[in-house]
C-alpha cells in the first residue's frame, strides 16, 4: 500500500473501498473533508514502532487484520450496560450510529443533541464550519481513517447562555467482529454555556473490533464544560481515539480520561488554548492488568497569556500490562504568566508491569510557572501495615490502597452519581467487590 | 494473656539487633507500662508484637493466650485480638474512615465465623464511640487521618480501639505530641476500655500519662532489655531520678 519505512504492509482493500465510496457522497464540503482524510490515511498508513509517536503502541496485530467497515449493530444487547448517572439525557450510539430508539433526549431550549448524520443537513452551517477544523488528519492516521469512514455520531451544541443541568450521558456500544467502528463527535459549547458530558465506550458480545472515535470540542468564551470519557471495552478490542479541544478566552474545560478496557487502548488528547484566562483540566485514571497496553498522549498548547492548566494522570499497572504516558506542554512565546502543572504517577503492582513515561515541556515564554512531576512506585509499607494491623487481609488492604491512589482524580468529578458509579467500577475492576 | 519469652528482634534489612532478650508476662485485666530512654527499643517492641515486617524476630516467642504470634501476619494477630495504637498514625487519603472501620470490623467478625455487621447497627455503634472520644462529627466521611491534628490522630487510634474491642492493646507513645487536654481525653477513652478481659501495654517516654492511665506494673527498657520492673511507684522514681539513673541500673545488672 505504501512504501514508507515506518508503516506496516496491510490488507485493507475492502475498508478503503468503502471509504472511497463514501468520499463521493454528501455535500461538497463533506466530500472534500473525507477525501482529505483518505489521502492522509493512505500516506501515513498504520505506524510501526519506528514512528516516534507510536513507539510504544504495538500496532502489528491491528495492521494484520483485513478490517471491514462497521455494520449496524443489534437492537438488543447481550449485556445490560445500565446508566452511570441516571440522567434524563441518555444517548446510545451503536457501532458508530446514533440510535434514536435507545436514546432519551428531553427538549431544552438552547440544547441540541442529535445524530451527527442528521445534523449535517439540519445544522449544516454549524457542522461544516467546525467539523474537521480541529482534528488534524495529517498527523494522526486513525483520525484520518475516521474522517473518511465515519457515517454518524453525536452533534451536541449549546447555544449561548444555555445551562444544561442533567449530565449528558452517551453510551457507545461496539458489537461484531473484524469491523472498524468510527463514531464522530462534534461538541460546540456556546458563549457562557454550561454542560457536563459523560461518554462511555463498551463492547457487547465476544468479537474483536477496532474502535476509532474522533471527538472535536469547541469551547466558546466563558463556556464551562466538564467532559468525562470512560473507555471500558473488552480486552479483545482495539481502541484508538482522538480527542481535540479548542478553547477560547475565559472558558473552563475539565476533562477526565478514565481507561479500564481494550487489549490495546490509545488516546491522543490535544488542547489548543487560544485565548487568555482559560482554565483547563486534563486528568486521567488508567487501570491495567493482564497483557493490556494502554497509551495516553496529551498535548497542551498555551498560545496566549494568563492561562492555567492542570494535569494529573494516575496509572495502575498490574500483571504484564504496559502503560504509556506522553504529556506535552508547549508554552508559546506570547503565553506569559502561564501556570501549568503536570503530574504523572504510576503504581506498579507486579514485577513485569511496565510504564513508559515521557513528560515533554517546551517553553518559549519567559514569565511562566510550569511544574511537572513523574513518580513511579509501589504500594507503601506504612499504610499497608496500618490497614493490616486493623485486621484487613493483605489482598484487600492492597486493593484499598490502589483504589485510594486512583480515587484522588475521580474525586474531582463534580457530579456525585457519576463519581460514585466510577468509583464502584474501579472497585470492581480491582476485585474489591 | 501475653507471654513474651527471650524475644530478640532486629531491623529486617539490617544486622542491628534492637531487642536483646525480652521476657514479659501480662495478665488479663492488667496495665503494664514500658518506659525507657530513646533508642531503648520501646517502639520496636510494640511494632514487633503487632507484626510489622520491617522487623525480624531472630529468637524467642510472643504468646497470646498460649498461641505464638511470631509466624502470624498482622491481620491474623488483629483477629486474635491484638491492637496497636500507632505513635505516628499514617494518613491514607482516598480511603474513607467508615469504609476502613467497617472493613476491619467485618474482617474480625469473619475470622470468628460471624456475619458482617448490619450497616445501620454499625453506624449507631461507631457514633457512640465518636462521642466518647470527642471526635468531630464529620469524621466518618473524611479519609483516614487526613487533615487531622496530632491530637485528633491519637484520639482516632483510641477510637478505633474502642470499635474493634481488642484483647491486647499496645499503645505506642500515645501521649507524644499531646497537650494536657488531649491527653485527658485519650486517657478517658483508654480507661473506659479497661476490663478484666483486656490487657494494656503502654509504651511511654514520660511519666505524666501514667497519672491518668495508672499502671499495675512498670518496666524499664534499656538497650533492648528490661532492666528493672516494679509497681507504679517505679515510674515516679524514674521521673525523680531521671534517665541517668537508668544507666546506673543497667550497669549494676
Amino acid at each position: 500500500m505504501n512504501t514508507v519505512l515506518n508503516a506496516y504492509e496491510t490488507e485493507l482493500g475492502r475498508l478503503l473501498e468503502t471509504a472511497e465510496k463514501r468520499a463521493g457522497q454528501g455535500a461538497e464540503w463533506l466530500q472534500a473533508l473525507r477525501k482529505k482524510g483518505l489521502a492522509a490515511f493512505r500516506e501515513q498508513g498504520i505506524p510501526t514502532p519506528r514512528h516516534e509517536e507510536w513507539k510504544y503502541t504495538p500496532l502489528r496485530d491491528v495492521a494484520a487484520v483485513n478490517w471491514k467497515a462497521g455494520e449496524p449493530g443489534p437492537a438488543v444487547f447481550e449485556s445490560d450496560f445500565g446508566s452511570l448517572s441516571g440522567s434524563a439525557i441518555r444517548i446510545t450510539v451503536v457501532n458508530g450510529r446514533f440510535d434514536r430508539n435507545l436514546s432519551e433526549i428531553p427538549t431544552q431550549s438552547g440544547l441540541i443533541v442529535t445524530s451527527l448524520y442528521n445534523a449535517m443537513t439540519e445544522y449544516e452551517s454549524e457542522v461544516s464550519e467546525h467539523l474537521g477544523a480541529a482534528a488534524a488528519v495529517g498527523e494522526h492516521p486513525f483520525g484520518a481513517l475516521n474522517t473518511c469512514l465515519f457515517e454518524d455520531g453525536v452533534f451536541l451544541m449549546m447555544k449561548p447562555g444555555t445551562v444544561v443541568e442533567p449530565v449528558i450521558e452517551i453510551l457507545h456500544v461496539t458489537c461484531g467482529d473484524e469491523m472498524v467502528i468510527a463514531p464522530r463527535m462534534l461538541y460546540v459549547a456556546g458563549e457562557g454555556s454550561v454542560a457536563k458530558v459523560v461518554e462511555r465506550y463498551v463492547t457487547d458480545g465476544d468479537g474483536s473490533c477496532l474502535t476509532i472515535p474522533v471527538c472535536e470540542v469547541f469551547a466558546s468564551p466563558n463556556s464551562n464544560f466538564e467532559h468525562i470519557r470512560v473507555q471500558d471495552e473488552s480486552v479483545k478490542n482495539y481502541h484508538i481515539g482522538l480527542w481535540e479541544i479548542r478553547q477560547e478566552r475565559d472558558s473552563e474545560y475539565r476533562s477526565y480520561n478514565v481507561v479500564f478496557g481494550a487489549g490495546l487502548g490509545r488516546t491522543d488528547q490535544n488542547f489548543w488554548l487560544g485565548g487568555e484566562h482559560i482554565v483547563t483540566r486534563l486528568d486521567g485514571v488508567v487501570v491495567s492488568s493482564g497483557t493490556q497496553v494502554l497509551d495516553n498522549h496529551t498535548r497542551l498548547d498555551h498560545a496566549l497569556p494568563n492561562c492555567n492548566s492542570f494535569e494529573i494522570y494516575k496509572q495502575i499497572v498490574d500483571d504484564e500490562a504496559t502503560v504509556v504516558f506522553n504529556g506535552k506542554i508547549f508554552v508559546h512565546q506570547d503565553a506569559q504568566k502561564t501556570d501549568a502543572v503536570q503530574t504523572n504517577q504510576a503504581l506498579l503492582l507486579s514485577p513485569k508491569a511496565t510504564i513508559n513515561s515521557k513528560p515533554q515541556l517546551e517553553i518559549f515564554a519567559d514569565d511562566v510557572k510550569c511544574t511537572h512531576g513523574a513518580t513511579v512506585g509501589q504500594l507503601e509499607e506504612s499504610p499497608l501495615f496500618y490497614l493490616m494491623s486493623r485486621g484487613i487481609p493483605r489482598a484487600q488492604a492492597e486493593a484499598i490502597l490502589v483504589y485510594a491512589f486512583a480515587a484522588e482524580v475521580l474525586e474531582l468529578i463534580s457530579d456525585e452519581s457519576v463519581r460514585d458509579a466510577l468509583e464502584s467500577r474501579l472497585f470492581s475492576k480491582l476485585g474489591l467487590g | 494473656m501475653l507471654e513474651i519469652k527471650n524475644l530478640h528482634a532486629k531491623v529486617a534489612e539490617d544486622d542491628k539487633q534492637i531487642l536483646k532478650g525480652i521476657d514479659l508476662k501480662v495478665g488479663a485485666g492488667e496495665v503494664h507500662a514500658i518506659m525507657g530512654p530513646n533508642g531503648s527499643g520501646k517502639s520496636t517492641l510494640a511494632n514487633v508484637i503487632a507484626g510489622r515486617e520491617t522487623y525480624e524476630v531472630t529468637d524467642g516467642t510472643i504468646e497470646l493466650d498460649g498461641e505464638d504470634l511470631v509466624e502470624m501476619e498482622p491481620d491474623e494477630r488483629a483477629h486474635k485480638g491484638v491492637f496497636m495504637a500507632f505513635q505516628y498514625p499514617v494518613e491514607i487519603p482516598g480511603v474513607a474512615n467508615t469504609y476502613f472501620l467497617r472493613a476491619a470490623l467485618n474482617a474480625k467478625r469473619k475470622a470468628a465465623g460471624m456475619e458482617d455487621m448490619d450497616s445501620r447497627e454499625f453506624l449507631k455503634f461507631i457514633r457512640e464511640k465518636i462521642a466518647l472520644l470527642e471526635l468531630p462529627d464529620d469524621l466518618l466521611t473524611r479519609s483516614v487521618n487526613e487533615g487531622f491534628s496530632g491530637g485528633e490522630k491519637k484520639r482516632n487510634e483510641i477510637f478505633q480501639m474502642a470499635v474493634l474491642e481488642p484483647k491486647l492493646c499496645v499503645l505506642d507513645e500515645t501521649d507524644s505530641g499531646l497537650d494536657i487536654d488531649a491527653l485527658k481525653v485519650v486517657a478517658n477513652g483508654v480507661n473506659a476500655l479497661r476490663s478484666a478481659d483486656r490487657a494494656f501495654v503502654v509504651v511511654t517516654h514520660y511519666q505524666r500519662l501514667l497519672n491518668y492511665i495508672v499502671p499495675d506494673y512498670v518496666h524499664i527498657l534499656k538497650e533492648g532489655r528490661i532492666i528493672k520492673s516494679g509497681g507504679k511507684e517505679l515510674a515516679l522514681e524514674l521521673e525523680d531520678r531521671g534517665y541517668g539513673w537508668v544507666d546506673e541500673l543497667a550497669a549494676t545488672n
